[in-house]
């Protein structure tokens, strides 16, 4: 048998011209009723509020365990408030890349997420009572990173630190204002998003350079420009490539302290998270019951776009699935598997590295989204 | 023979009427003024001039630069007098003189901010040098600067329609290449995203819209020249010049171009049509008749300026064609490609990463292009080989002689001509990201110019 002996038709299941004896994708795929509304309507319903309504509910229940903490520290209410940071921190990873309308107006992610953190100023401001969370010169040592240092404080067994929040009134204040903070910050972007969600929606047909598709400021290019600056950026850059030193000069010493989440060692599983959940909201997948509505991959379908005649999205979640695959092999904290197992590491990071073409160029292109911000007569 | 010179001395020398230039110089200036001032207002002088780092200039080109926030500023500030005067009839000439220059000043400061149209206009204004466009309803006129003139050789109207048909022309040839003709591309793909335009949305998807409207786009650019200078079918030439540019202004961003060529096409309308839109501005003007005047007229003697603007329309012609010299494919290459009037042909995407070399081991160091380049000037560069070897030259002298401290505590020196190559991936017409350039290549040694670039990997379909 020969490859070009195989019959030639759509493969794509999903095609309202599918066609089972096909054995090899000939380009003719055609979806019926794909419309950039339900597509987005989909998106910010069943992925978008939803996420980020359990993220506020995290922080939340996050609050209740702080408040129990101060009330009465004791180690059992330690790892009780430990366990619901670890939850929240996970669920921020879901929303993390959704970093357009409010939660870049107010700059969620530098003020919920920024490492490392400054461990010094993060004792001073305790030492002195002193600290001012509306400043920006603060976002490294408040939010999420923080109470992974003052809650993994290294050095202290779980006796001491119980010891060192009953004894400190100014540390138990800055817990809670830490919290404060996240409550503040994450109320206010549910709140814009319940309140402007029909924009959102609707913002590619009202936009003012008329129906310019997916020009610069419509619902779709923010997304994807969102996403792709995030995981090239945050994810591969911040998670994994600039503690592993690929960023660090000609020797790419590791400089494992810049790991996510330093002090508790949970780096990895928030990194897998964060890319899972990139997945899910390109296949579209519900963030609550997790079934298949329409995404980015039926976009990607729908215009047909491919590579090496293969599907874009297709190709694109394969990526997807080896880098967990890849990440899922890591046993220990990060930062000592940077040490320890760096050879192998690299080869993961490669892997990270190989899916960034992939959102950033086809993706884009095929989606008709410029990373720009200029008029473009296509030159 | 006779004939022929009959013909050119018609379309040059004999005396025509000045009012459709002076409603060309109204029209062509107040587009100058208020795309001008788009500009300012939507910042751009601050994101194209001022927050770039690095300017990719033009060879030969060099020295120019933004200078400083006072400096750009005061050039856009320059170019909204100017378009203002021109409109006006005030100062004509000079303010002509000025316009072009500061405009094409500017132009030429980055070619990531390289469009067609911006080309066009440094094209136009530089014509308008050369034409009288004041002598009729101008303040040069009221404050007896220059003597008021109804009848004008008929080149100096001529050669605006000669500028707008080579324009078009070029556009049309631009199309007949196999992508736009028998694949369709890139309408074929743009279409797709326009489904929720109103009405005609669903049609958009139809595969056949995309072929129909390529080859009536390439069709349009080809024939709308010739349309439009047959008195006949004129008007029928100028709905399909609007028709034409109103479509493709709602579906694709790209500016106040439609709204230059709908003004300026006007050109070609008859000297009764133009003195019929001076008339609303001021009547007074119309009520006695001047046919004298023509006897009167001394025909000129300006030699020089003729062969100038020959030679200016020459190089025009053969600009478009200078890609033929290279091999490889024009669309990948881009060897040859701006100053062609190739609008909207091609979809191309890219991605860079850039690596310096540690002299004597066989080490290297990932640059981050965000800490020079904005995302606009990075994402230009990822496609275009000029800019690519441009970017690495930089690279090279920014880490000349430079040392290097290690955070494991080693130092190294980089010498005089540090070793830079990249790794560049690229989609043509979504058909997948592949490896443009050969990653292998040190670029710090290879210089700028025309010459072909071999390190471009050929492109497989």
């Amino acid at each position: 048998m020969c490859i070009s002996c195989q019959k030639k038709g759509c493969t794509d299941p999903v095609a309202i011209n599918y066609s089972n004896e096909a054995e090899k994708n000939d380009n003719s795929c055609q979806y019926q009723d794909f419309d950039k509304f339900d597509l987005l309507t989909n998106l910010t319903n069943n992925y978008i509020l939803p996420s980020i309504e359990s993220y506020k509910n995290k922080v939340t229940l996050l609050k209740t365990s702080t408040d129990l903490f101060i009330l009465s520290p004791n180690i059992i209410n330690l790892n009780n408030l430990r366990s619901s940071w670890e939850e929240t921190h996970l669920n921020w990873q879901d929303i993390a890349f959704l970093d357009f309308g409010p939660s870049e107006y107010i700059l969620l992610r530098s003020q919920t997420n920024t490492y490392p953190i400054d461990t010094s100023e993060v004792n001073n401001s305790i030492l002195n009572a002193e600290w001012n969370f509306h400043n920006a010169t603060y976002n490294d040592s408040k939010g999420l990173q923080a109470l992974d240092y003052l809650l993994h404080k290294p050095g202290y067994s779980d006796l001491q630190l119980v010891n060192y929040y009953s004894s400190n009134v100014n540390a138990k204040e800055y817990l809670k204002a830490i919290i404060d903070d996240l409550m503040v910050n994450i109320n206010y972007v549910n709140n814009e998003w319940i309140n402007h969600k029909s924009n959102f929606i609707n913002d590619f047909e009202i936009n003012n350079s008329g129906f310019s598709s997916n020009s610069q400021g419509s619902s779709i290019s923010n997304i994807i420009n969102a996403l792709c600056l995030h995981y090239e950026f945050y994810v591969r850059r911040g998670k994994i490539g600039l503690p592993l030193g690929v960023f660090n000069g000609f020797s790419q010493q590791e400089l494992p302290h810049l790991v996510e989440c330093y002090f508790s060692g949970k780096s990895l599983q928030n990194t897998a998270r964060c890319i899972n959940s990139i997945r899910n909201f390109i296949n579209g997948s519900g963030y609550i019951n997790n079934d298949n509505g329409l995404g980015l991959d039926d976009y990607m379908n729908f215009v047909n776009a491919e590579y090496n005649n293969m599907q874009l999205s297709k190709v694109i979640d394969n990526q997807i699935v080896t880098i967990l695959e890849e990440l899922n092999n890591y046993n220990n904290p990060l930062s000592d598997e940077i040490i320890n197992n760096k050879d192998d590491l690299l080869n993961s990071y490669e892997e990270l590295q190989k899916l960034v073409p992939f959102i950033k160029v086809d993706m884009t292109s095929g989606l008709g989204v410029l990373i720009t911000y200029q008029d473009n007569d296509g030159d | 023979m006779m004939e022929i010179n009959k013909w050119v001395n018609h379309l040059t020398k004999n005396f025509v009427s000045i009012y459709p230039l002076v409603v060309f110089r109204i029209f062509f200036g107040i587009i100058l003024f208020t795309s001008t001032l788009r500009f300012i207002l939507k910042g751009w002088v601050y994101d194209l001039y001022l927050k770039p780092t690095y300017f990719f200039t033009y060879k030969g080109f060099d020295w120019i630069s933004p200078v400083g926030e006072n400096f750009i500023y005061g050039a856009f500030a320059l170019l909204l007098i100017f378009s203002l005067l021109i409109t006006l009839g005030l100062f004509y000439r000079v303010s002509a003189v000025m316009f072009f220059l500061v405009f094409t000043y500017i132009e030429l400061i980055d070619k990531t901010n390289y469009l067609n149209h911006y080309y066009f206009i440094s094209l136009m204004s530089f014509i308008m040098i050369f034409l009288p466009a004041n002598k009729f309803l101008s303040i040069d006129n009221l404050l007896g600067i220059i003597k008021e003139k109804r009848f004008i050789e008929a080149w100096k109207i001529n050669i605006i329609k000669l500028q707008v048909g080579v324009v078009y022309f070029y556009a049309g040839i631009a199309k007949l290449n196999y992508h736009w003709l028998v694949e369709a591309q890139p309408l074929s793909n743009w279409l797709k995203h326009q489904s929720d335009f109103p009405i005609f949305g669903n049609l958009f998807l139809n595969d056949y819209t995309a072929y129909i409207f390529s080859w009536s786009g390439a069709l349009f650019d080809l024939l709308i020249f010739f349309i439009l200078i047959n008195k006949r079918y004129r008007i029928y030439g100028y709905v399909l010049v609007v028709v034409f540019h109103i479509l493709t202004s709602i579906m694709f961003p790209i500016g106040v171009f439609p709204l230059v060529m709908i003004f300026t096409t006007l050109i070609f309308f008859s000297d009764e049509f133009h003195e019929k839109l001076l008339y609303f501005i001021n009547k007074n003007k119309f009520l006695k008749k001047y046919q004298s005047e023509i006897i009167n007229s001394k025909k000129e003697k300006n030699l020089l300026i003729k062969l100038l603007l020959t030679a200016f329309f020459i190089l025009q012609l053969i600009l478009p064609l200078r890609f033929l010299l290279y091999p490889g494919k024009l669309f990948w290459t881009e060897q040859g490609y701006r100053f062609s009037w190739r609008v909207m042909l091609i979809e191309k995407a890219g991605y860079a990463q850039f690596f310096i070399h540690e002299p004597r081991m066989n080490r290297k160091m990932l640059i981050e292009n965000q800490n020079y380049l904005t995302p606009q000037q990075e994402k230009m560069m990822a496609t275009q080989p000029d800019m690519i070897l441009q970017f690495a030259h930089f690279l090279s002298s920014e880490f000349k002689d430079s040392t290097i401290n290690e955070s494991n505590g080693e130092i190294i020196y980089l010498g005089e001509n540090p070793k830079i190559t990249a790794k560049v991936k690229v989609s043509l017409f979504n058909k997948g990201s592949k490896d443009f350039i050969n990653s292998n290549v040190n670029l710090s040694n290879i210089k700028r110019g025309l010459k072909h670039k071999e390190w471009i990997l050929k492109y497989e379909d």
